[in-house]
C-alpha cells in the first residue's frame, strides 16, 4: 500500500493550487495524482480569462462582482461562498501574477482586463485567449520548483470512506496496469466536470465526471447535477469553443436575416448577457427557423466588427481555430456556432473550506478528510448558471481554499488504512472488462447516450422528453452490462479506460435527468418549457441526490437550503432576472 | 463520404512485436487525423493506443508523426494530410521509446524543463509589490510567443541534435528558458544565461536546422528563442566556454581563408589558451574529437593541409566585403538592442 498525508486526485487549476498550498508544510508528504499528465488538464482549455475586481480598467468592487454572480447564478448561488469567491479574487490573481504567470498587459504595464458576459466591469483578466493554459503552466512549474510528487497517467478508481471517514484512494497504474492502494489522511478531488456525456460539446475527451461518479458511488449526494450550462459560441457540428472573449472584444451574433437577434432577448446586454440566455436566443432562433448554414443548425458569430488587428492580438486562438476546424476565416467571414455542452454547475457538495460535507442533514456531518475544489465540486459558487471567467477563478480561490482548509485539519487526523476488501470493488471492475465477452461495443452506447442527452436534455427540456432521456439512459445501463473490450493487455490500455468511463458517464447521465425531471421550473442553465418561469418558493434550493439503495428504483433525492448568510455584507435578496 | 487508408505505426509491448497495420476509413469532409484513429479505434480496433484529449490544439496529447513530421493529429485534416490519395502513415514521435503503438515516453522530454529549471525564480531580497507587478506590453510582446508551448513534444520529436544528443535538452525547454531570461520578474537572468551558455547541451548545441519551428503547432519559435539566447549570453559576457569559441573559430576561419578550417576548428572550440596551459579536461576534449576525426578523414571530408587552398585573392576580397557589411548590420541590430536593454533595466529597477 502506497501511502501519503495528504492525495489530491485531477491536476487542473484546483488541484494544483491546493498541492502548491499543503506542500507550504515541509513536514507533509502531498501527492497529485492523474489519469492525465498536468500540463494535459482541461483547465488549459479555458480561453478568455479569469474575473476579479482589480479595478484596472474601469471602477470595479468585489460586492459588484458578488451580486453579478449571484443575479448571473439566477439566485441559486450560495451567497457566503460567492462571497469568499469574489473577496479574495484580487489577491489570488496577484499571487499567480508573481508566480509569472503570463498575463497580457495595459497602457500602465497592469493585468489587463476586459468585459465578459453578466459582469457589470471590465473584471476578466487574461493572458490573450489562452489565459487557461498560462494559468496551469505557471501552477505547474512551481509545483516542479517545490518538487511535489506527481502520479501521472494513473487513473483513481474508487474512493474509500468507512463511517464518514475517507482512507484513500484505490487507483490503476496506466502504464503498468497494476492496481494499487493509496491510504492519505486527507484526499481532495479537483477531477472536473461532466460535459462529455453531451453530443456537442467543448469538453476534452477527459472529462467524463470520474471524481464525481467516485463519491456517489462512496455514498456522498450530488448537489445540482441537472444544472449544466450550454456555452452560446461553440464551432457548429464538433462544439469546439471559440472563446466568449470574442464577444467580450466585440463580435455580434446575427441569425440568418442577419439580425443582431440579442436585441429581443437582452436588449440591455446584447451579446454579453449571460451565457444561459444568449444559448437559449441562438436555440430559440435556430428552432424559429432562422439559423444558418444548409443545416439551420447554427447561427454566425461575426468577428470583423473588432478589427483585424486586435483580433489578431486578442483572439489569437479563436482565429486559428475558425481556420483550422471550421475552415472558416473569420477576417473574411462569419463562423457558424451552436450552443455547446460546457461546464458543470453541480458536482460533491462541499463548503469554502473545500470540506466535503452532506448538506442536507441535521449539522451538515462532513466526509472526515475528503476535500473537493473546481468543476467537480458544487460550492455551490455559480448556482444554476456560471459566468464567464468565473471558473478559473473559482478553481485557483477554492483550491487554496481546500489547501488551507487541509492544512488545519490534517495533523489531527488519524493514519488511514485501505484494506484488500476496500480493493475488490475496483480489482472486480477492471477483471470484468478485462474479461468480459459481451455483444455491446463501448463507442456504441457511448454515442447513442450522448445523441440523449443533448437531445433530449439540452439547451430546453421538457417532461416528455425528460422521461424519454431517463428510459433510454437506463436501457444503455442494461446494455453496458454486456459489453465487451478489445484491448486485454496491462500496457496504456485506454480501451479499458474507456469502457471505465463510459460506466461513469451512464451512471451521471441518469442523475443529471432525474434532478432535471423533479425540478419543476425554470432556472439559470435548466430550461423547461413547460415550467417557463422560476418558482422561487417550491424551488429555492438545492437537488441532493443520492445514489439508489437496494430496493430503490433510481436515484434518492433530497433538497437543502441556499446559503443566504455572508458575512461582510447583507445578503442580496431575490430579485428577477433581467439584463 | 470518401474512404482513405490509413499505415499506421504498431507496437505491441507483450510480445515486443512491431509491425505496420493498415486500415480504411470513412472520411467526411472537416474530418481530422485524430477523428480518424478514433474511429479506428470505436470501430475497427480497439487496441490501437494513442494519446488525446482536448482536441482542439491546446492539451497537448495527440502529436504523433504523420507522414514522417510531427504535428498535433487534432489539428490535421485528412485532405491536407492526405496527397494525391496515397494514404497516411501515422507513427509516434520520434527520439522517445515507444510504450505502445502511439505512445511514447515523454520522461526524457519532460525531465528537460526541470534541468533547465523552467520556473519563476522570485526576487528572494525584496517582498513582491502589493499589486502586481509593472510589465510594459512591449516587453511582453518580446516573450510572450514563447509562453505559448503547449509541451507537446513535436519539436523534441523532431529535432536532429536529441536524436544523437542525449544531453541536448531540446528547443521546447530552451524556448521556456528564453521566456524566464526576457521576464523581468525572474531574478536569475545572468544565472540562467550562465547555465545555457555553459551546459552539455545547452543553446551552442543547436544546429540551426530549423526543424523545430516547423514542428511547432504554436508560436513558440523555439529556434529564434535559441539564437537570440546566444547573443544575450554573449553580450552578457559568457564567452569563455565551447560555444562561442567555436563560432569564433568558425567565423575567424572563414575570414581568414574563405572557407572553413576543419583543422584548426576543434582547436579554437576546446581553446588554444587552455590546451597550452595543460588543462586536462580540454585534452580530453581533443582526444574526444580524434576517432570522429579519422572517419572525416577517411571518407575525405576533412582535407589536409595540401589539400586546402581556399579562396582566391578576389574572392577573399569579396569575403572580406560580406564581413564589413554584416558587421553594419549587426551595429544597427546593436543600437536596437541597446534601446530594448534600457528598457529592460528600467523595467526591472523597479524591483
Amino acid at each position: 500500500m502506497l501511502q501519503h498525508d495528504v492525495l489530491i486526485v485531477g491536476s487542473g487549476l484546483a488541484g494544483m493550487r491546493a498541492a502548491l498550498e499543503v506542500s507550504n508544510d515541509p513536514t507533509l508528504d502531498v501527492a497529485i495524482l492523474s489519469k492525465v499528465h498536468p500540463l494535459r488538464s482541461h483547465s488549459g482549455a479555458a480561453q478568455g480569462g479569469i474575473a476579479a475586481s482589480l479595478g484596472n480598467s474601469a471602477e470595479d468592487s468585489w460586492d459588484l462582482h458578488m451580486f453579478d454572480t449571484v443575479k448571473g447564478g439566477d439566485y441559486l448561488v450560495d451567497q457566503d461562498a460567492a462571497e469568499v469567491l469574489t473577496r479574495e479574487g484580487p489577491e489570488n490573481i496577484f499571487e499567480l501574477e508573481h508566480m509569472g504567470c503570463a498575463f497580457s498587459r495595459d497602457d500602465e504595464g497592469r493585468v489587463a482586463q476586459r468585459r465578459f458576459g453578466g459582469h457589470t466591469a471590465p473584471r476578466a483578466c487574461y493572458a490573450a485567449d489562452r489565459t487557461g493554459h498560462a494559468v496551469l503552466t505557471v501552477l505547474f512549474e512551481q509545483l516542479l520548483r517545490r518538487g511535489v510528487k506527481v502520479y501521472s497517467e494513473w487513473y483513481a478508481l474508487d474512493l474509500v470512506v468507512k463511517d464518514n471517514v475517507c482512507q484513500g484512494l484505490v487507483a490503476y497504474d496506466i502504464l503498468s496496469g497494476q492496481i494499487e492502494a493509496i491510504s492519505a489522511k486527507a484526499v481532495m478531488f479537483g477531477t472536473g466536470g461532466y460535459g462529455r456525456a453531451f453530443r456537442v460539446t467543448t469538453n476534452a475527451f477527459a472529462s467524463t465526471g470520474d471524481g464525481v461518479v467516485m463519491a456517489y458511488r462512496a455514498g456522498i449526494p450530488l448537489e445540482d447535477m441537472e444544472f449544466v450550462q450550454f456555452h452560446p459560441t461553440g464551432l457548429q457540428g464538433s462544439g469546439i469553443l471559440l472563446s466568449e472573449a470574442a464577444r467580450g472584444e466585440g463580435a455580434h451574433i446575427v441569425n440568418s436575416d442577419g439580425f443582431r437577434f440579442m436585441e429581443n432577448y437582452a436588449p440591455g446586454r446584447m451579446e454579453l448577457a449571460p451565457r444561459d440566455i444568449v444559448a437559449r436566443a441562438e436555440q430559440s432562433e435556430i428552432e424559429a427557423g432562422r439559423g444558418v448554414t444548409s443545416l439551420r443548425d447554427s447561427v454566425f458569430m461575426d468577428l470583423r466588427p473588432i478589427g483585424e488587428e486586435r483580433i489578431r492580438y486578442a483572439l489569437p486562438s479563436v482565429l486559428h481555430l475558425a481556420r483550422d476546424f471550421a475552415g472558416i476565416d473569420p477576417l473574411d467571414a462569419p463562423v457558424p456556432i451552436q450552443p455547446t455542452a460546457h461546464y458543470s454547475m453541480g458536482g460533491i457538495p462541499c463548503d469554502i473550506n473545500g470540506q466535503v460535507r452532506i448538506k442536507d442533514l441535521d449539522g451538515a456531518p462532513e466526509i472526515t478528510g475528503f476535500f473537493a475544489a473546481g468543476e467537480a465540486s458544487c460550492v455551490s459558487v455559480h448556482g444554476a448558471n456560471r459566468l464567464g471567467t468565473n471558473s478559473l477563478l473559482e478553481a485557483v480561490v477554492m483550491g487554496r481554499r481546500a489547501g488551507r482548509g487541509i492544512l488545519d485539519v490534517v495533523h489531527d487526523l488519524e493514519p488511514t488504512s485501505i484494506d484488500e476488501g476496500d480493493m475488490a470493488n475496483a480489482i472486480g471492475e477492471v477483471d470484468r472488462f478485462l474479461t468480459a465477452d459481451g455483444s455491446q461495443k463501448v463507442g456504441e452506447i457511448r454515442a447513442e447516450l450522448r445523441d440523449t442527452m443533448m437531445d433530449k436534455c439540452g439547451v430546453f427540456r421538457d417532461d416528455a422528453e425528460l422521461r424519454e432521456c431517463l428510459g433510454e439512459v437506463k436501457e444503455y445501463q442494461e446494455r453496458f452490462e454486456n459489453v465487451a473490450i478489445d484491448d486485454h493487455g496491462s500496457t496504456f490500455n485506454t480501451d479499458l479506460l474507456d469502457a471505465i468511463e463510459l460506466g461513469h458517464m451512464l451512471e451521471y447521465s441518469e442523475v443529471i435527468t432525474v434532478g432535471a425531471i423533479a425540478r419543476q421550473e425554470s432556472r439559470g442553465g435548466h430550461a423547461r418549457r413547460d415550467f417557463p418561469d422560476r418558482d422561487d418558493e417550491n424551488w429555492h434550493r438545492h437537488t441532493l441526490a443520492y445514489r439508489p439503495q437496494d430496493g430503490d428504483d433510481g436515484p434518492r433525492l433530497e433538497y437543502c437550503e441556499v446559503n443566504m448568510e455572508p458575512k461582510f455584507r447583507e445578503p442580496f435578496p431575490l430579485q428577477e432576472r433581467t439584463y | 463520404m470518401a474512404q482513405q487508408e490509413f499505415i499506421i505505426d504498431r507496437y505491441n509491448p507483450d510480445t515486443d512485436e512491431s509491425y505496420q497495420e493498415s486500415f480504411n476509413v470513412d472520411v467526411q469532409p472537416g474530418q481530422t487525423v485524430l477523428d480518424s484513429l478514433n474511429a479506428i479505434k470505436w470501430e475497427q480496433d480497439g487496441t490501437l493506443s494513442f494519446r488525446m484529449s482536448c482536441r482542439h490544439a491546446i492539451c497537448g496529447s495527440c502529436a504523433m508523426k504523420v507522414n514522417g513530421q510531427s504535428m498535433l493529429t487534432c489539428q490535421t485534416q485528412v485532405d491536407a494530410a492526405a496527397e494525391r490519395g496515397d494514404p497516411i502513415r501515422v507513427g509516434p514521435q520520434g527520439n522517445q521509446n515507444v510504450i505502445k503503438d502511439l505512445v511514447v515516453d515523454v520522461t526524457k522530454f519532460l525531465d528537460q524543463f526541470e534541468r533547465a529549471e523552467t520556473w519563476l525564480e522570485p526576487y528572494e531580497d525584496q517582498d513582491p509589490p502589493e499589486r502586481e507587478y509593472r510589465q510594459k506590453v512591449e516587453e511582453f510582446d518580446h516573450w510572450s510567443h514563447a509562453s505559448t508551448c503547449i509541451h507537446c513534444g513535436a519539436c523534441y520529436s523532431d529535432c536532429t541534435v536529441a536524436g544523437v544528443d542525449e544531453n541536448f535538452l531540446g528547443p521546447a525547454a530552451l524556448a521556456k528558458a528564453y521566456r524566464f531570461v526576457m521576464d523581468s520578474r525572474d531574478s536569475k537572468r545572468d544565472e540562467r544565461l550562465k547555465f545555457l551558455s555553459e551546459e552539455q547541451g545547452g543553446i551552442w548545441d543547436c544546429t540551426r536546422c530549423y526543424m523545430c519551428v516547423q514542428a511547432c503547432p504554436k508560436d513558440v519559435l523555439p529556434m529564434d528563442a535559441i539564437m537570440e539566447l546566444r547573443t544575450l549570453a554573449i553580450e552578457a559576457g559568457h564567452t569563455n566556454n565551447h560555444g562561442v569559441r567555436h563560432h569564433k573559430g568558425f567565423t575567424s576561419g572563414v575570414r581568414k581563408r574563405g572557407r572553413l578550417d576543419e583543422m584548426m576548428l576543434p582547436i579554437q572550440s576546446v581553446g588554444i589558451g587552455r590546451l597550452i596551459t595543460g588543462n586536462l579536461s580540454a585534452h580530453k576534449e581533443m582526444m574526444d574529437y580524434t576517432p570522429g576525426a579519422i572517419r572525416l578523414l577517411k571518407t575525405r571530408k576533412l582535407l589536409t593541409i595540401a589539400q586546402r587552398h581556399g579562396a582566391n585573392a578576389e574572392g577573399r576580397e569579396q569575403i572580406e566585403r560580406i564581413f564589413d557589411e554584416v558587421e553594419a548590420e549587426k551595429h544597427h541590430h546593436d543600437v536596437d538592442a541597446d534601446a530594448f536593454g534600457a528598457e529592460f533595466e528600467t523595467a526591472i529597477g523597479g524591483h
